[in-house]
């Protein structure tokens, strides 16, 4: 049992991985059993392209939301369209979506469909009711604070909504990205021209309507589209594929109708998210090197909540 | 200069005035060490490193080293306090930051480390554990000063988390340049050998040991009418808790006279009360809190199978102590833990409920057919194999070549860092060491080495202890050093 090595040629007992037995060899030996329960890779799942790119296109129609949105607000911002008519297509997409979504609803919970239009109308009834009736509110919400900081604080909260999106489980949106997204759409609300433009000063009926047809547009395109968009993509997977590209290139032209070097920029993005990097994950695939052995912590694989419940 | 303070520190005639208790009397008049223990864990702090690291102290003064611990403040617990046999122990205000580790900034602990060093004449620095931010530091500023280090690694680390691989190149840029680690077992060598990228020659494998005399069997204490499972460990996720609560309704429902007796408190405490709670087994399955060592043996003696749930153990003291007083082993096979035990004395599990079930089940049948050995034939077996006065001796061989070692110089140790960490981490931290070595010589020039007062030796080849030592020859136990600590209130303010 020594410290050091040079032992000599080899004892003609084999080293064995035990601690209890008192060994002829030095401490620090290193018998060619070294490391022989070493595995690498082990659960390394191999990805192909398309389906990564599938997937990626999540991340795309997310951005894509958030592009729309913006071009929402940039026209109603410059007066280039009304609360009004926006309020009635959105109306318009409400419907129609919810018709395609209850289409698309799996035969197993058709038989309690009455009762689920029945409350689907009530949350709607509620959130427009309360919508509106706060909508003077909140505009007003933010007006003290500088636009500037109104803005940084848009971009923050609209990319804290791109991070938080329950990408692998759309069907409903997380709370911390929706509640991301909605803090936004009331801070843009609130920068949008109504009492400026109307002598009539605070209290001016169209302004409250900019906040409301803002809130609404809000729901629709960061709560409601996502669980149509997973609905689609579970019922009808090609359909979703070509909803998909649309929307990407509904959210360029609109962007590029109004701003060109933006379009470029979100055609860049969206690009890179949705072909390159699926690439680039599939090269450094190969340098990938986990190791695992006997040192890991066991994982409890079982579900040992039915000892309690 | 660390050369210089090494050779002042090789003794004339070893010291051999107790090697009737040594078990191999040293026959060469073996080198002397100064040694210092540095790591954040130790008394009043209670687990497997602090008594690691006071058992191998005890056994490395009884060899004639001088030995003195370095750990941080623990509340009001501060300055230098003498333990059992003259061992010294530094505790310095440092901030603790979270479990009992300090923080690390490289820089603020060099100052009184140095002084420790400097003042007690240390030729060498052994560290422990890696959770230690203490010892880390204590290694780098020891590096810095040309002394030898040694690190001892109490546990396992995965690779795949982020922060394992933050963890591990810290590990990395710590070990570069160390002389020598221990590990100990087979399986906490490889783990570590692959998150430091070392090579596994300077990597000695010595195992922990228990007090055999601290862990004897007393049968009288089992009740004969029923079998008694016991459990002693801290109730948290990585011992495997939740295995527990999932085997003990299964079993109970099988076996009507089966008892559970849990020992430790933890987080996951709620777990098994919620089970007992559910399955109305108040009476069966008795959880006993948090214990002190010396209650442990007489929570182990009451039992017929010890039970270990661990989803990761590198050595894993409990089954030792658990078999030295007679129980039936059963435990996971998880880390080091399959090369504790031979195999008649422990059986090993999957880390599942099912299987787990299964190898008790297994004991339950042995032990009600009787063909189970007896706790004395089981005490007799263990009581040999892991012994402190063995880890010292190996510890001490690791102290020997250690010694003869040269500590790489400022320049080299640069290259070492930068060639052996990646480009990243080790420009920074090879940065880090120039800085660390400006520092060095700004506070030699602050406060000469040659001005500073050397230390009375209590431990070593002209330590003063000799009465005591005499007085308390072979009383190691932890209740004598603490007795020991109250009555003499050697206490000197830093």
């Amino acid at each position: 049992m020594g410290a050091d090595s040079g032992a000599g040629p080899g004892p003609s007992v084999p080293w064995r991985k035990v601690l209890w037995e008192r060994q002829p060899f030095p401490d620090n030996y290193v018998d060619r059993r070294f490391l022989e329960e070493l595995r690498r890779n082990e659960d390394l799942r191999q990805y192909r392209y398309w389906a990564v790119v599938r997937e990626a296109g999540l991340v795309a129609q997310q951005i894509t939301c958030v592009a729309l949105f913006v071009t929402l607000w940039l026209y109603m911002e410059q007066g280039l369209l009304s609360p009004a008519t926006l309020l009635w297509t959105g109306l318009l997409c409400a419907l129609l979506g919810y018709g395609l979504y209850q289409a698309l609803a799996p035969q197993a919970d058709s038989d309690n469909q009455q009762r689920t239009r029945w409350s689907d109308l009530q949350s709607a009834a509620i959130f427009l009711s309360f919508t509106f009736g706060f909508s003077p509110v909140l505009r007003t919400l933010t007006e003290s604070v500088s636009t500037d900081t109104v803005y940084a604080m848009t971009a923050l909260m609209l990319l804290a909504h791109l991070v938080a999106f329950p990408y692998a489980q759309p069907s409903p949106p997380g709370s911390l990205s929706l509640n991301a997204a909605l803090f936004a759409s009331v801070c843009l609300a609130s920068r949008l021209p109504g009492d400026r433009h109307i002598p009539g000063g605070a209290h001016s009926p169209s302004s409250s309507l900019h906040t409301f047809t803002m809130l609404c547009w809000a729901l629709l395109v960061f709560a409601l589209w996502p669980c149509l968009r997973q609905r689609l993509r579970e019922r009808a997977p090609s359909g979703f594929g070509c909803v998909c590209v649309l929307m990407g290139m509904c959210g360029v032209v609109g962007l590029g109708s109004l701003w060109p070097g933006g379009a470029v920029l979100l055609a860049a993005a969206l690009g890179a998210v949705t072909l390159l990097c699926p690439l680039l994950l599939i090269r450094l695939q190969s340098d990938k090197d986990n190791i695992q052995g006997p040192w890991d912590e066991a994982e409890i694989r079982e579900d040992l909540a039915r000892f309690l419940h | 200069m660390g050369q210089r303070r090494r050779e002042a520190a090789v003794p004339s005639p070893p010291g051999n005035r107790h090697s009737d208790m040594l078990t191999v009397a040293p026959q060469v008049p073996a080198k002397k060490h100064n040694i210092c223990m540095v790591s954040d864990f130790f008394y009043p702090n209670m687990g497997g490193v602090e008594s690691h690291i006071y058992q191998l102290s005890q056994c490395l003064i009884e060899k004639g080293h001088k030995v003195v611990i370095a750990t941080h403040a623990y509340g009001t617990r501060k300055g230098v306090r003498y333990l059992t046999n003259g061992l010294k122990v530094y505790y310095l205000p440092l901030q603790v930051m979270y479990n009992q580790s300090t923080s690390t900034t490289c820089f603020h602990s060099l100052p009184l480390l140095r002084s420790v060093f400097t003042r007690e004449r240390i030729t060498l620095v052994h560290a422990h554990s890696s959770f230690s931010a203490m010892a880390h530091d204590a290694l780098f500023h020891a590096k810095t000063m040309g002394l030898n280090t040694v690190f001892t690694d109490h546990s396992l680390f995965g690779f795949a988390d982020v922060s394992s691989v933050l963890t591990n190149k810290l590990l990395t840029v710590s070990l570069c340049d160390t002389n020598h680690i221990v590990c100990v077992s087979y399986t906490s060598k490889e783990n570590t050998v692959l998150r430091a990228a070392l090579n596994p020659e300077i990597v000695s494998v010595i195992p922990n040991a228990v007090d055999p005399t601290d862990f004897t069997p007393d049968p009288s204490q089992r009740h004969d009418d029923r079998i008694t499972i016991v459990v002693v460990s801290r109730l948290v996720y990585r011992k495997g808790i939740d295995l527990l609560g999932g085997i003990i309704p299964d079993l109970c429902l099988k076996h009507p006279d089966l008892h559970f007796l849990i020992g430790g408190e933890g987080p996951k405490r709620i777990v098994l009360e919620e089970v007992r709670e559910k399955y109305q087994l108040h009476d069966r399955v008795r959880l006993l809190g948090a214990l002190e060592h010396k209650d442990v043996r007489r929570v182990l003696v009451q039992g017929h199978i010890f039970l270990n749930t661990s989803l990761t153990e590198a050595f894993c003291m409990a089954i030792v102590e658990g078999a030295s007083c007679g129980l039936q082993v059963v435990s996971t096979r998880v880390g080091g833990i399959p090369e504790v035990l031979p195999e008649d004395l422990i059986t090993l599990c999957d880390p599942t409920v099912r299987s787990l079930c299964e190898g008790l089940e297994n004991v339950i049948a042995r032990q009600r057919s009787g063909s189970v050995a007896s706790p004395a034939s089981i005490h007799a077996k263990v009581c040999t194999l892991y012994t402190w006065r063995n880890v010292a001796e190996r510890t001490e061989k690791v102290y020997d070549r250690v010694a003869g070692q040269e500590v790489l110089p400022l320049d080299r140790r640069l290259v070492r860092l930068t060639t052996h960490c990646g480009h990243v981490a080790g420009s920074l931290f090879a940065f880090v060491a120039v800085l660390d070595f400006l520092f060095l010589l700004f506070l030699r020039w602050l406060f000469p080495d040659h001005l500073m007062d050397v230390a009375m030796d209590t431990t070593g080849p002209q330590g003063l202890w000799r009465g005591a030592l005499d007085d308390r020859k072979g009383t190691r136990s932890k209740s004598a050093m603490l007795k020991n600590e109250k009555a003499g209130p050697h206490q000197t303010k830093l």
